[in-house]
C-alpha cells in the first residue's frame, strides 16, 4: 500500500515537473510596431526579425506597420526576443499576440488576467505587459489591472496575457 | 523664390505621410542597432566672389552601436584648389535619450556631439565643421512624427579651431556659434503601400541658420529636397540651399546636394 502511495506522488510529481516544463513553444507571433510610417524604417525591423534561426517567415503590412512571424517547431523563444528585435531596430511594440498551444496555460511563464473557458489545440494571446502595449494602453491596464499585483512587478519571466479568440 | 517657398511649405505641412530622413540635418532617431548606412554626399556650391563652383566630396559611414547610441565617420575632400584633396574628417557620437512612441507618430529626442579636423584654408565668418573649420559641435534634436508628418528642429554650439598644421583660426572673427535648424519632410509617394520594392519619394524642406555669438551675424538658408528610396535599403537626395538673409562673409552660401545612401542590415548576427 505504501509503495503504491509512494508511485502515486512520483507519478504525480512526473505530471508536474512535465506540465512546468513544457517549452514556453510559440507557434506564431503578430507584432504591430509603433512609431514609423516609413517602409525602410519597416524594412530595419523585418531584417531584425529575420536574424532569428528560429524564423521561418516574415509577413509585412507596411500600411500598419504588422509583421506577421512564423515560427520553426520546437522553438524555445519568448515574447522578449521579439521586443528586443524591434527595439534594436529603432522602435516598439504597440501590440504583440501570439499563438501558443492550449498546453501552455498550464505553464508558469503566462499569467492569464482573465478566466477563460474555451479549450481548442492552439491559444491566440495577447501580451499586456509594459513594452509590450503603448504607452496609453498601458497606463489604462495599469488601473484595469491594479488587482493582479503581480502587473506592476516588470517580472521579465512571466507575461500577463489575455485570450484574443478561440 | 520666398513665395514658392512658402507654397511648397504649406503644402508639405497640411498633408500626411512623412520621412524624417534629411539630407543636410540629422532626426532624433538614429540608425538600426547593427546596421551599416553607407552615404556619398556630393556638393557644388557656387562661388561667390569668382565664377565657378566648389566641389566637395563627403564619404560617411554611419553605424548603430545599440538602440540608442550611434556612430559616424566622415571624410571631406574637395576640390576648392582645382584639384581632389583631402582636407580633414569628423566623428560623431548621437545618443537617443528619450522616445515615446504610439501608432504611427512619436516624439524623439537626441543629444550629439561631433569632432572635426582640417587642413583647408580660412576664408569665411561662417563656421562649419562639416568640410571647412576643425572644431566640435554639441546640441539636441526634438522630432515629432504627428499624423506621419514629420518635423525636428535642433540646437547646437558650434567652436572653431585652429586648422592645423597651416592655418590658424583668425582671432578678429567670431570662433564660436549657435547654430538652429527646422525641417519639415513628407512622403508623398506610395499612397498605400504594396511591398518593400516600391520605390518611396519624399519632399522636404529645411531651414539652417547660424549666429555667431561674440557679434551676433547670422545667416539663415532653406534647403528644399527631393528623395527617392529605392528597395527599402537605398536612398538617393537632390537638394538645392539657397541662403535667405546673411550679416555674415560666405564664400560659396549657394549650391546643390547630390546624395546616395545604402543601408547594409544586421552586419553581426
Amino acid at each position: 500500500m505504501k509503495n503504491i502511495n509512494k508511485l502515486k506522488i512520483a507519478i504525480t510529481l512526473l505530471v508536474l515537473v512535465n506540465i512546468t516544463n513544457v517549452k514556453a513553444q510559440i507557434i506564431k507571433a503578430e507584432i504591430r510596431a509603433t512609431g514609423l510610417t516609413c517602409s525602410m524604417c519597416s524594412n530595419a525591423i523585418n531584417k531584425q526579425l529575420k536574424t532569428l534561426p528560429q524564423v521561418a517567415n516574415v509577413e509585412t503590412d507596411l500600411n500598419t506597420n504588422t509583421f506577421t512571424v512564423t515560427l520553426t517547431k520546437d522553438n524555445n523563444l519568448t515574447p522578449n526576443v521579439f521586443k528586443e528585435k524591434v527595439e534594436k531596430a529603432g522602435f516598439f511594440i504597440g501590440s504583440l499576440i501570439i499563438t501558443v498551444p492550449t498546453i501552455m496555460t498550464n505553464s508558469n511563464t503566462y499569467i492569464f488576467v482573465e478566466k477563460e473557458n474555451a479549450n481548442p489545440n492552439e491559444l491566440q494571446i495577447k501580451i499586456l505587459d509594459k513594452g509590450y502595449v503603448t504607452d496609453k494602453e498601458y497606463k489604462k491596464l495599469l488601473k484595469s489591472l491594479k488587482e493582479i499585483g503581480s502587473y506592476s512587478l516588470h517580472n521579465e519571466n512571466d507575461y500577463h496575457v489575455k485570450i484574443i479568440k478561440v | 523664390m520666398k513665395n514658392s517657398l512658402i507654397i511648397l511649405l504649406l503644402f508639405i505641412v497640411q498633408k500626411g505621410h512623412s520621412q524624417e530622413l534629411f539630407v543636410v540635418t540629422d532626426p532624433a532617431s538614429n540608425v538600426p542597432a547593427n546596421s551599416l548606412g553607407v552615404n556619398i554626399m556630393q556638393l557644388a556650391f557656387k562661388k561667390k566672389f569668382e565664377s565657378g563652383y566648389n566641389y566637395h566630396i563627403i564619404p560617411e559611414l554611419t553605424y548603430g552601436i545599440n538602440k540608442n547610441l550611434m556612430a559616424r565617420g566622415t571624410a571631406f575632400i574637395s576640390s576648392t584648389s582645382d584639384q581632389l584633396v583631402s582636407e580633414g574628417g569628423s566623428f560623431l557620437l548621437k545618443y537617443r535619450f528619450f522616445s515615446s512612441d504610439d501608432l504611427n507618430s512619436h516624439f524623439r529626442l537626441a543629444a550629439y556631439g561631433r569632432y572635426s579636423f582640417n587642413n583647408s584654408d580660412i576664408h569665411q565668418e561662417q563656421i562649419e565643421i562639416l568640410g571647412h573649420n576643425s572644431g566640435f559641435e554639441t546640441g539636441i534634436i526634438a522630432t515629432k512624427l504627428i499624423n506621419k508628418l514629420a518635423i525636428s528642429s535642433s540646437i547646437s554650439f558650434e567652436k572653431a579651431m585652429d586648422n592645423k598644421p597651416n592655418y590658424t583660426f583668425p582671432s578678429a572673427i567670431g570662433d564660436n556659434a549657435t547654430n538652429y535648424t527646422l525641417s519639415f519632410g513628407k512622403l508623398m509617394y506610395p499612397k498605400k503601400y504594396t511591398s518593400f520594392k516600391q520605390t518611396n519619394i519624399n519632399l522636404m524642406v529645411e531651414f539652417v541658420g547660424q549666429t555667431l555669438n561674440e557679434n551676433g551675424k547670422s545667416f539663415l538658408d532653406v534647403v528644399p529636397a527631393i528623395q527617392f528610396i529605392f528597395n527599402s535599403q537605398a536612398r538617393l537626395d537632390f537638394a538645392y540651399r539657397q541662403e535667405l538673409m546673411s550679416s555674415m562673409l560666405r564664400t560659396a552660401p549657394n549650391g546643390f546636394y547630390f546624395n546616395l545612401y545604402y543601408t547594409f542590415f544586421n552586419l553581426k548576427k
